[in-house]
């Protein structure tokens, strides 16, 4: 894990400000500030974060204060602490874990985009329907 | 072509000397030979090389005469060389070989790689490591660009090139910190004690920085290959520039 993780805080450790890598993190120790990776952020049992966490994959078993965003998969171990909100696509909470906020389901980028046209679509139908009422009611064509 | 710079300290009898220079001139790779003194440092001695338009400085002798000729040749178009003779073994890694006919053999193969270093504010400049020479733990603050790291440190490594530790940006530095539990006494600390190898382990850290600036509470010796290179508070960071280096067909 030492080798192949981008960035390691330590149990004792203390980080203050906003930690962004493109590497994944290993956070055992105190984070007061955003914790962002491209990558994936374990979170460990004896870590605790104030602030968003926010990656593709987020595994935790500390404590997290703050909102945390996983793109792909957040899981939270028994060990695990969250008070605030969450968003991830797939979502794993084990038994005995501590989860206080809102959870949201992100959807695929396909899909989003999907809901958006059929959005759009709607919106278009809306606009001739009031378009059509409108000349109906004779906007267009009274003289 | 060659100007060698020997680092006379290093040299375990004089006859050493008169080995390497029978065995460069054995190679064909023989050039002008010369000794730091009271008079002429490592770094005046390789302006006095380049001046004179030798494209081949090569450092014979430890790790520090490897940092002083490094920190004048970043960024050069002009090549580095070293002959080891007590160098440390990540030293000895990024050059392909600790020992010295080898490293020979090498500078006469001038395989070149090119090769970030470290520098510090005071104006050195490191190869491999630089560690903080703490006898007990000590709190440490760690400032990077857009956070700072507080420990309780046992050891603080900062390396441009290590065995240790995989790199994973080249114009990053690497920086390694063990940290201990804050201070304990009596039946605490015994029962501490117990579970001391899984907290050991939990007290890795490691953050890559092209940049940081390193505090303590009292001044501290920055040692690199076992001599004092920089005291705390120190900024600390990778080159700009490249250092060219001849280094091993495997390196």
């Amino acid at each position: 894990m030492e080798n192949n993780t981008d960035t390691i805080i330590g149990i004792n450790v203390t980080l203050k400000g906003n930690l962004h890598n493109k590497g994944s993190i290993q956070v055992n120790g105190n984070i007061d500030g955003e914790v962002r990776s491209d990558e994936n952020i374990l979170i460990g049992e004896t870590a605790t974060i104030k602030g968003p966490v926010i990656a593709k994959k987020i595994e935790i078993s500390g404590e997290v204060k703050g909102l945390v965003d996983a793109s792909e998969k957040l899981e939270i171990n028994s060990s695990g602490r969250i008070y605030g909100d969450i968003t991830a696509k797939s979502l794993v909470i084990k038994e005995g874990a501590i989860f206080v906020g809102k959870s949201t389901s992100s959807s695929t980028p396909e899909k989003q985009s999907e809901q958006n046209k059929e959005k759009v679509k709607e919106e278009e139908v809306e606009k001739t329907e009031a378009g059509d009422n409108k000349d109906k009611l004779g906007f267009f064509s009274k003289k | 072509m060659y100007y060698y710079i020997f680092d006379l300290k290093k040299c375990r009898k004089h006859s050493q000397v008169t080995d390497i220079k029978n065995y460069l001139a054995s190679l064909g790779i023989s050039g002008e030979f010369t000794y730091p003194s009271a008079a002429a440092s490592v770094e005046e001695l390789v302006d006095l090389g380049l001046n004179k338009k030798y494209n081949t400085i090569v450092g014979v002798g430890g790790d520090e005469i490897a940092n002083r000729i490094a920190s004048k040749l970043v960024g050069q178009s002009e090549v580095m060389g070293l002959i080891p003779l007590e160098t440390s073994n990540d030293l000895n890694r990024l050059i392909g070989t600790g020992n010295w006919k080898d490293a020979a053999e090498n500078l006469r193969y001038r395989r070149v790689m090119e090769t970030r270093i470290g520098l510090t504010a005071n104006g050195s400049s490191f190869l491999t490591d630089l560690n903080l020479d703490l006898k007990n733990p000590t709190e440490v603050t760690l400032e990077f660009r857009d956070y700072l790291v507080q420990a309780r440190a046992t050891s603080v490594v900062i390396s441009n090139f290590s065995e240790r530790i995989k790199k994973i940006a080249p114009d990053h530095l690497d920086i390694e910190v063990r940290s201990a539990g804050p201070k304990q006494t009596g039946i605490v600390s015994a029962i501490s004690g117990l579970f001391g190898g899984k907290k050991e382990a939990l007290g890795y850290s490691v953050f890559r920085a092209r940049s940081l600036r390193l505090f303590t509470n009292s001044q501290v010796n920055l040692k690199s290959g076992g001599y004092v290179l920089a005291k705390t508070p120190q900024l600390i960071e990778s080159s700009d520039e490249d250092l060219r280096l001849i280094v091993g067909k495997k390196t």
